[in-house]
Order: structure tokens, then C-alpha cells, then sequence
């Protein structure tokens, strides 16, 4: 009798689980609800952790750990001093490109603001089964789902899910990330796909006819319409034709270092500044001279 | 629960805060339990990347050994907890297997058979040294 009933109730408990579960599915509440307790609550945790990590971390380097400070000192100053000369050469260009994109009426990409945000931890508790890191912005200041994160080096990845003020980022290692991108110098397009942590990316329907060479940059191409254009995602690996398949086998490895991540940069779409409106219909016709 | 999600941050994959249930359990402090549960499924959804259901069904998992432990051994043992950490081993590569395909994520066996086994290792370790501190810690006061 009293198995009957054991039984009885745990298969009552498993259909409310599977309501439950389906009802989820397609509504996605109990998902928001638990990020929003969760993953705030963690984030909560981990800031003021954190920054005590950081002032312990920052007291030991500036007053005792001072080993080859001077020697480090001058070449940075060596190297400012270059970079310097190297913008102030590159800034007319700038200015010359700026001026050729309005002439030619050329549609602009929407500004992108930069956020910086502090990397709080990696993958977190049992269901962290996505390579993924856990930053300090959220939905309520700048890290909404879907907004690109980036380094100085290139994409790390977007965020998957937020809270007010914590977000889980998906990177681009992550076998369920799809990113379109093309090669720096053959313009070659193809899916960058991740295949896990460790292991190298791999590049999609690349054409068998494009010049693909190791060791060339892979940049976003903006096609997706996730990522803006011309972030560094990649460096090619590896180009073999398929034997599979019709297009070639490429494959990359991150711009990025994942594994020492610390702060990095959201890109919120800005709507301050946008594309240029073009002129519908064809261009009138130029006036004759005299 | 600040050290556990502290220790959490530092170890991909690992529950620490199964350590409270198993407490809880052998303690019998359902009152406690009501509420901590919720909070312990609400933070490991939260801090996850999975669809929620996963920590269901594997703190239910854990609710079930633990019952079915209870009629064989003494619960304050342990031998009871490193037999039933072994097993919680177990039970975790199987819920990631079985809820793998179900929300359409990629089984890695190698990286599970890894997490599952630290898991396991983890369980005794963590709660004889919590016994002990609680134990230090009551001796102090008396």
C-alpha cells in the first residue's frame, strides 16, 4: 500500500515537473526569475570579493612587489612614444577616410559605445555546462542579451543571459556560437564555430576557390547583424580543401587569450549617431555646363 | 553560502551547496530546508547557462539516495557520505547525459567524467571538515 502510494506521488511530481518544464520552454518566465535572483544574488557575492582580491593584489604590486619597475618604466615610455608617432601618422588617414565615406555616401555602421565591465568569475555550479564567464554589468546598465563583448585584442563573445546587474557571457569557443566573419586580406566569408574549451575554431563554407592563407585574420563581417564590423575574432591555423565536403577546412584559433580574462569591453548600440539617410531612387542627373 | 558560491567561482562545474542539503537532511531541519531549497535551485539556475529543471531534478536525485540511504546505514557516518558521494557521482554524469539532448547542448563525456568525479571527491572532504569546524566550534563555546 504504501509503495502504491510512493509511486502515485512520484508520478504526479513528474508530470508537474514536465508541465512545468514544457511551460518554460515557451514562456522562458522561470528562466528570467532565476537570473534574476541567481545570478543577481551571485553577482552580489563575487563584486565586493572581487575587489577585495583587487586591493590585496594591488597593495602587494605597488609596495613590495617593485622587481624590474625602472627598466620596465623606460621601455614603456620608449614604446608611448612610438605609438604616439604611429596615431598622429595614422590620424590623417582617418580624417581622409572619414571624408571619402561622405562623398561616397557610403552606409555607416551604428555607433557602438564601449562599456568596460570587470570578469567576475568562469563558468559557474552544475547547469555552467556553456563555455561562458560571468561579468558585472547587466541588463540595467549596458548588458543586455545579445550585446557584443570585446578586448583590445578582439571578440570574446555576447552576452547570453543577464540580471539587473550580472550577465553570463557565451564565448566564441563555445561549440553553440556562430559568428560571420571574413579573412583580413582574401576577404574570404565563412561561420566561425567554436568546438569547446581548449580546442581550435573552425570556419565554415569557406569557397575552395578563396586564397586563404595561415596565419590571416579573420575580422566580423557585420553580416549577422550581432557583431560590428571589423572586430578581430581570429587567426587562421590550418587550410586544407574538405574531404567531405565542397568548401575548404579552415581552421583558427582566438585573437583573444580566454583563459586570463579580466576586464572587458560591451559594445552598447548607440542610437545617438546614425546611418546617414540615402537618397532613395537614382541619382539625379548632373547639370551640363556651359 | 558566500564561501560556497566563492568556492563555486574557482571550481567550473562543481556544487557546493549540495553540501547544505545533505546537512540538512541529516539533520532533519525541514523548516530550514523549505526555504534554503528554493534559493539553492534559484542560484545554481541563475548562475547556469542550462534551461531551468536541471537543479530539480538533480537536488531530487539527491533527496532520493540520501531517503534510500537512510534505511541502511547511519547518516551521521562517514562511510554513509563517501558511499553516497560516490553515487552523487554517478547521478550527476547521468542527469548531464540525460538532459543533454533534451535542451539540445553538446555532451562532452571526458569534461563530465572530470567534473563528476571532482564532485565526488569534494562531498567528504568538504563535509568533514565542516563536522569538524561545527564541532571545534561548539567545544569553544562550551
Amino acid at each position: 500500500m504504501a509503495g502504491r502510494r510512493i509511486l502515485i506521488i512520484a508520478g504526479a511530481l513528474l508530470i508537474l515537473f514536465l508541465c512545468m518544464y514544457s511551460w518554460n520552454q515557451r514562456t522562458r518566465h522561470l528562466d528570467e526569475l532565476s537570473a534574476d535572483i541567481g545570478l543577481e544574488l551571485t553577482g552580489a557575492v563575487l563584486k565586493p570579493l572581487r575587489a577585495i582580491e583587487d586591493t590585496v593584489t594591488d597593495f602587494w604590486k605597488r609596495y613590495f612587489d617593485l622587481v624590474d619597475v625602472r627598466a620596465e618604466n623606460t621601455a614603456l615610455k620608449a614604446r608611448v612614444a612610438e605609438l604616439e608617432a604611429r596615431l598622429l601618422a595614422h590620424g590623417e588617414d582617418l580624417a581622409e577616410l572619414r571624408r571619402l565615406r561622405v562623398l561616397l555616401r557610403l552606409p555607416v555602421d551604428v555607433n557602438w559605445r564601449p562599456l568596460g565591465a570587470r570578469v567576475l568569475a568562469g563558468r559557474m555550479g552544475p547547469n555552467a555546462v556553456l563555455d561562458s564567464i560571468v561579468i558585472s554589468r547587466g541588463y540595467a546598465n549596458g548588458g543586455r542579451p545579445g550585446t557584443p563583448l570585446v578586448t583590445h585584442q578582439g571578440l570574446v563573445g555576447r552576452v547570453l543571459r543577464a540580471s539587473a546587474h550580472t550577465a553570463t557571457v557565451l564565448l566564441i569557443s563555445d561549440p553553440g556560437s556562430r559568428i560571420a566573419v571574413f579573412s583580413q586580406n582574401s576577404r574570404a566569408m565563412g561561420i566561425l564555430t567554436g568546438r569547446g574549451t581548449g580546442s581550435t575554431l573552425e570556419v565554415n563554407f569557406v569557397e575552395r576557390g578563396s586564397n586563404v592563407a595561415k596565419d590571416e585574420v579573420l575580422i566580423t563581417s557585420g553580416l549577422d547583424g550581432k557583431f560590428p564590423k571589423g572586430i578581430p575574432v581570429a587567426r587562421v591555423s590550418s587550410v586544407a580543401p574538405s574531404d567531405y565536403t565542397q568548401f575548404l577546412a579552415v581552421e583558427a584559433v582566438p585573437v583573444v587569450d580566454m583563459h586570463h580574462l579580466e576586464e572587458v569591453l560591451l559594445l552598447e548600440p548607440s542610437d545617438a549617431t546614425l546611418a546617414p539617410v540615402e537618397t532613395a531612387g537614382p541619382p539625379l542627373p548632373v547639370p551640363a555646363g556651359p | 553560502m558566500v564561501m560556497a558560491i566563492a568556492v563555486q567561482s574557482c571550481i567550473p562545474g562543481l556544487d557546493v551547496l549540495v553540501l547544505g542539503l545533505i546537512i540538512l537532511l541529516q539533520e532533519e531541519d525541514y523548516k530550514n530546508m523549505l526555504w534554503l531549497l528554493p534559493l539553492f535551485i534559484f542560484l545554481q539556475e541563475g548562475m547556469g547557462s542550462r534551461n531551468f529543471g536541471v537543479s530539480i531534478v538533480w537536488y531530487a536525485v539527491v533527496f532520493v539516495l540520501f531517503t534510500l540511504g537512510r534505511w541502511l546505514f547511519e547518516v551521521g557516518n562517514f562511510l554513509f557520505v563517501f558511499l553516497l558521494s560516490t553515487c552523487l557521482g554517478a547521478a550527476y554524469l547521468g542527469v548531464a547525459w540525460l538532459m543533454a539532448p533534451v535542451q539540445n547542448i553538446p555532451f562532452n563525456m571526458q569534461e563530465m567524467l572530470d567534473v563528476s568525479l571532482i564532485q565526488a571527491l569534494f562531498l567528504p572532504f568538504a563535509w568533514w571538515l565542516l563536522v569538524m569546524t561545527r564541532r571545534w566550534g561548539s567545544n569553544d563555546t562550551a
